[in-house]
């Protein structure tokens, strides 16, 4: 895995006359599990769509430093963010309902700088998930929510990722499947190193694989810190915690 | 009473009918199944296919299966750019299904009165050695203007199916009607995805041209009579479904060649409509439809 990190500088964004995000500033470091943390509304799904190209930026800097260099990502669009290796796992999942499990997967390999890995890349998805190599004859959207979460997870695992954005994975999943979901996204990225960008607003879920934090309120980052310092501070007390 | 060596002749020239139809069918399927694009002009290029098989038997005398593997690209290309004024016009407004449809229509006109004035009303034939030969297998005699275009038929569908099961545009193409900015995350840019196989499915229409006219004499509206029985293949082989098409291909060929056989020929077109009718009413789906 290449060591890739990912630098936001003033970041600000919103849809037409609509501002999102008001100068946001984030880094995720090489091996790092970062966790976007906010309830809904405040930006969390605008920032990571900042990212990967979907929505573009009216101000600020995203940048890739990959190896000493650094690629400005703004105005690149979303197909050129997966060839620098940034994957993103998005909300509702997206997969491709009419296509079989292996399919989807096989999709996700369409990076030309993954395809010699596939076979590699295909254990892993199967080792991390093993439900996926028993229905990899199913179509994807017969499945269960649950199950179409570790497919969305895997098919983007499958195109080598350097940094892995994962945006809300526990969106309309049964509690006990959203601790599934994160501790398999804890195993993959201790034994793989990923680099994880993960916005969630389930915050008891979230900071149990993060190692670091950002609050994001009303478009601004309203705290960061390590995991330990987030659950102790104020203002997670006082919107996630109810104390 | 029916008579078993005419009743195996029968089938076996419709299943030779078959593979020639699959050949006709495959870009259709591909491009309302795959694309959702109201592609209904296809039939028309199927005979501009043709004429440049008549062309270039008539002036340089070569064969035409030779022909269609040589315009095969050229059909290609024609496709993308027919896609990319699509595009412009139509899809990308989102306004693509009923003016599409008119689109695609006009299209079809145009083709047809442009071989009306450069050709005429005339039937058009091609001349190769073995075209008017056939060989015997027991009682059952298989004519070569039918064994060459069912090869070729299968050849083309099976390089289809190759291309769309094994490599990574082609499952590519499989997706992007089902969620095309999904595929953008996969790392695909789906207008280029989708000027691939469009060009493909037009690029079809060469080899299946030449086929067509190997098989009997063509003129410029002939594509009429073929919009019925293609779209009969494609909705009962499941729209998109390339297997499906070659299996809905080789029963419509046999339910014609037997009607034709058994109740005269000109029972057989009525036959794609009956079979058209009743696929939509049993199973819309199609038999490979997923």
């Amino acid at each position: 895995m290449v060591g890739s990190r990912l630098v936001l500088r003033d970041v600000e964004a919103g849809y037409g006359a609509v501002r999102v995000l008001h100068g946001v500033s984030i880094d995720v470091n090489e091996g790092e599990t970062v966790v976007l943390l906010g309830t809904n509304g405040n930006g969390k799904s605008t920032l990571i769509k900042c990212i990967m190209g979907i929505v573009r930026p009216e101000r600020g800097e995203i940048a890739l430093e990959r190896d000493g260099e650094r690629i400005d990502l703004i105005g690149r669009a979303p197909e050129d963010m997966v060839h620098l290796g940034i994957t993103l796992v998005p909300e509702g999942r997206r997969l491709f309902p009419k296509l079989t499990v292996e399919e989807n997967l096989m999709l996700g390999a369409f990076r030309a700088a993954a395809r010699r890995d596939i076979a590699k890349n295909l254990d892993l998805c199967f080792e991390a998930f093993p439900v996926l190599r028993s229905r990899r004859r199913q179509l994807a959207g017969s499945m269960s929510g649950g199950e179409q979460q570790m497919l969305a997870i895997g098919r983007a695992l499958m195109s080598t990722p350097a940094i892995l954005l994962v945006d809300e994975p526990s969106v309309g999943l049964a509690p006990l499947l959203v601790s599934r979901v994160i501790t398999t996204i804890r195993d993959l990225k201790e034994r793989y190193h990923l680099t994880v960008l993960m916005a969630e607003q389930n915050f008891n879920q979230a900071v149990k694989i993060a190692d670091r934090g950002y609050v994001i309120v009303h478009g601004q980052i309203a705290f960061e810190g390590r995991t330990e310092d987030l659950t102790e501070h104020e203002l997670v007390k006082k919107y996630y915690l109810g104390l | 009473m029916v008579s078993l060596d005419l009743l195996l002749n029968a089938l076996a020239a419709g299943l030779l009918l078959g593979g020639f139809y699959a050949a006709v069918s495959l870009g259709i399927s591909m491009a309302f199944g795959l694309l959702d694009i109201v592609n209904i002009a296809h039939p028309v290029f199927v005979i501009l296919g043709s004429y440049a098989a008549y062309i270039m038997n008539a002036r340089f005398g070569f064969d035409p299966i030779l022909t269609g593997v040589l315009f095969t690209p050229v059909f290609y290309v024609l496709g993308v750019v027919l896609y990319r004024i699509y595009y412009a016009s139509f899809e990308r407004k989102g306004a693509e299904s009923l003016r599409g449809l008119v689109f695609f229509f006009g299209v079809l006109f145009i083709v047809e009165v442009s071989l009306l004035l450069a050709f005429g009303v005339d039937y058009r034939m091609v001349e190769a050695r073995y075209i008017g030969e056939s060989i015997h297998i027991g009682p059952v005699g298989l004519a070569y203007r039918l064994l060459v275009p069912f090869v070729v038929g299968v050849m083309l569908t099976g390089a289809l199916y190759w291309f769309l099961a094994r490599t990574f545009y082609g499952r590519a193409v499989q997706a992007v009607a089902q969620d095309a900015f999904a595929l953008r995350l996969m790392g695909a840019n789906p207008f280029k995805v989708k000027s691939i196989a469009f060009g493909l499915a037009i690029a079809t229409a060469a080899l299946a041209g030449a086929l067509l006219i190997m098989i009997g004499p063509v003129e410029p509206a002939l594509n009429r009579e073929y919009i019925g029985r293609v779209f009969a293949v494609a909705v009962l082989g499941g729209m998109g479904s390339i297997s499906g098409t070659l299996v809905a291909a080789l029963l419509l060929g046999v339910a014609e060649s037997l009607t034709a056989t058994f109740s005269g020929p000109s029972w057989s077109v009525a036959v794609s409509f009956a079979v058209l009718l009743l696929a939509l009413a049993v199973r819309p789906a199609g038999l490979f439809g997923r």
